[in-house]
């Protein structure tokens, strides 16, 4: 059955409970994904260096380093595409999970084909429209979408794989609105009930990275109560 | 005591309704403040008006003695006509005096003459030889009447005006009324101030005791240092704090299950989604088990999510998220991921220009736990109608979400009743649905409550069996 996971993509999955462990690693192979399994965030962090995951799945609650920390561990040397799972759906362990630097969040119980289509979702080739251009500045900003890089003031800031489409995304407007939604849909594959705060805290790293001074920025404005826009 | 009584039953007839304690303290205070004055009043005009009286007395019965002795004298020597003694009393400035000297009455100048004596005065002195001494009205003056016998002659009689005394008492009684109303007038402000101070805490208690019915547990009274209130206050955080730790550990207990619930249930619907996709290798009988399986595992995940969000609202600890959103295309939205997706949506124009201010994915479970209501109970698929409240021509300010089923309807006694938790509609054949885990509407009504709305039922509008669930939010006009 491995028509609908990318051929050969490697999936990470973090998690300590053992019968959860067995039967999500059934129903990812049964998705299509090759999936390699830890319980622990060290044995992870030992897993993650010598299989180079494609996606990493990271349930929060984890004896020894929490999933916080492992998220900020692998963040610290990769921009793999992570999703949190967390076993409470509350504010406070998703905002302290996307701000760790995962890319999405998934609440327990989900069903395996929804992980499947987030994962879809994370993995979708990038293909901005601007791709004509090989260059797109903005003030001290520069974007290289064919190279996937994006240079402040000449040197490389280091982007996630989704901070780099969500720019892209804004790039390919530039000064007009775009709204949650849209972002969501764009960037995350989201329907119209996406949550909001994907977005929100995905801009706030976005800016610590490509801004001179985050708290005042100059290229990634909000616009209150419409959303998000690039300009130069 | 007769009033007393009237005013106490009068106090006891009117507590049920709206005699309340301010007012009673008012009542206590103006009232007493009425009496004491009045009291003081009277007290005060009474001393006032003996002193003034006796002195007045006690003068008149000095000059009258006085002028008496200088009457005797003049009868005395010679010649006794009741002529000179009416002369020197006349010269010395005495007035309204009578003598009686051989059976005649002499000095009289009306109306003080001797027919206003009284006729047991005239006995006393006369007759028996005494002095007397009496109040008596001559014509409008009040008068001290003082009587000398003038030994073996007759007798002299004197008037004294009380006019002077009379008109120190009309402004002392004036000025006494004036003084009564401004005390009674303080006495009311007094009444209203301490009434008011009386109250405060108990009203500062009310406002603590309404904020925990509300959810804030933690609400507690200032403590204080009034022996008198403390004890209340004391007490009052005791109970508060009692029922914070109850309810939050009813709350911590209902949240750590359904917790502790989650674990295994992503085993479940990760191992049902496995045997799902090799249903097709499955014999019939273990195909029809896996369909029930699979289905209550989605069912007890709706059950275990709702539990988890009631525990939210007991422990206060749901945070809305809240967006601009217009309500049309919400209600849409809702409806596309709902049980039911393919359901009859009927938007008014008016409505399709309304923004409602809302949790969306709290509002669409609201909306979803509606329409799962009525595939449950509702007799087939529902009907959804958004409409405006306002008439057309006054500003939007409420939607109306309306979910419309054929069912048997629900009864009006068990109206308020399905939205209570785990409160299946009872009667009417509404339990016939394996569906329903009497946690949906209960849901819908917490919800709908957190963005300010309603939620209610009622019958359908045209007449037909079938109940009408609406749902009803504040909302205003999109403005271009």
């Amino acid at each position: 059955m491995g028509h609908h996971g990318a051929v050969g993509t490697r999936i990470l999955a973090v998690e300590d409970d053992e019968r959860i462990r067995s039967a999500v690693k059934l129903a990812l192979e049964d998705e299509g994904w090759i999936v390699d399994v830890a319980e622990s965030g060290e044995e992870a962090i030992e897993k993650f260096d010598r299989s180079t995951p494609d996606v990493v799945l990271i349930d929060i609650m984890l004896p020894g380093i929490d999933g916080f920390e492992l998220c900020r561990t692998l963040r610290r040397t990769s921009d793999v595409p992570v999703v949190m799972v967390t076993a409470r759906n509350d504010t406070h362990d998703i905002v302290a999970g996307l701000e760790a630097g995962a890319d999405d969040y998934l609440t327990k119980p989900f069903a395996p084909k929804e992980l499947s289509a987030r994962i879809r979702a994370l993995l979708r080739r990038i293909r901005p429209r601007a791709q004509g251009h090989a260059r797109l500045v903005f003030g001290d900003l520069e974007l290289i979408p064919d190279e996937g890089k994006v240079l402040r003031e000449g040197a490389e800031v280091h982007l996630t794989k989704t901070e780099f489409r969500l720019l892209c995304e804004l790039a390919e407007s530039p000064g007009k609105v775009l709204s949650r939604e849209a972002l969501l849909d764009k960037v995350w594959g989201y329907d119209y009930f996406g949550d909001g705060r994907l977005v929100d805290v995905h801009i706030r790293r976005l800016r610590t990275k490509v801004e001179s001074d985050a708290a005042n920025p100059r290229h990634v404005v909000t616009v209150r109560g419409l959303g998000y826009r690039l300009q130069t | 005591m007769i009033e007393g009584g009237w005013f106490r039953r009068l106090l006891r007839k009117s507590r049920p309704n709206a005699l309340g304690l301010r007012r009673r303290i008012l009542l206590t205070i103006t009232f007493g403040s009425i009496a004491l004055s009045v009291f003081l009043a009277i007290t005060t005009y009474g001393l006032t008006q003996n002193n003034l009286v006796r002195q007045a007395e006690t003068a008149a019965v000095r000059t009258s003695l006085r002028n008496a002795q200088s009457v005797t004298q003049n009868l005395s020597s010679n010649p006794p006509t009741a002529q000179n003694a009416e002369d020197s009393l006349t010269n010395i400035g005495v007035q309204r005096f009578l003598i009686r000297y051989q059976g005649q009455w002499s000095g009289g100048v009306p109306p003080y003459v001797d027919s206003v004596l009284p006729p047991d005065m005239i006995d006393e002195v006369l007759v028996r030889g005494e002095p007397s001494k009496q109040i008596v009205r001559v014509g409008d003056e009040l008068n001290v009447l003082v009587g000398w016998e003038v030994p073996n002659l007759g007798g002299y009689f004197q008037f004294t005006s009380l006019g002077d005394q009379v008109e120190t008492l009309d402004s002392v009684r004036f000025n006494l009324l004036l003084a009564s109303l401004i005390s009674t007038g303080l006495g009311v402000l007094l009444g209203i101030f301490s009434s008011r101070r009386a109250v405060r805490p108990l009203s500062t208690a009310a406002q603590a005791a309404s904020a925990i019915a509300g959810g804030r547990l933690d609400t507690r009274l200032e403590t204080t240092a009034d022996p008198d209130l403390g004890v209340l206050t004391d007490s009052f955080n005791d109970m508060a704090e009692a029922l914070q730790q109850r309810v939050e550990r009813d709350a911590r207990f209902a949240s750590d299950v359904s917790h502790e619930l989650r674990s295994p249930l992503m085993t479940l619907s990760a191992s049902v989604e496995v045997m799902d996709a090799r249903r097709d290798d499955l014999p019939e009988r273990a195909q029809s088990a896996l369909d029930l399986l699979s289905s209550d595992v989605v069912r007890f995940q709706g059950l275990v999510e709702d539990l988890l969000e009631i525990s939210r609202f007991d422990a206060g600890a749901i945070r809305l998220h809240m967006e601009e959103l217009l309500a049309a295309e919400f209600v849409r939205q809702a409806v596309a991921v709902s049980a039911a997706p393919q359901l009859p949506l009927h938007v008014s124009d008016r409505s399709e220009l309304a923004i409602i201010r809302g949790d969306k994915r709290r509002l669409a479970r609201a909306v979803a736990n509606l329409i799962d209501n009525s595939l449950a109970y509702g007799g087939g698929e529902p009907e959804i109608l958004i409409n405006v409240v306002e008439p057309d021509d006054e500003p939007l300010a409420h939607i109306q979400i309306a979910v419309v089923d054929n069912g048997p309807g629900v009864p009006p006694e068990e109206r308020q009743l399905v939205f209570e938790r785990f409160a299946r509609g009872g009667g009417a054949g509404r339990r016939t649905g394996s569906e329903g885990a009497g946690l949906g509407l209960s849901l819908v009504d917490e919800h709908v409550k957190m963005h300010g709305g309603r939620v209610w039922v009622e019958d359908r509008l045209d007449g037909q069996p079938g109940a009408r669930f609406v749902i009803e939010l504040m909302a205003s006009e999109l403005d271009d």
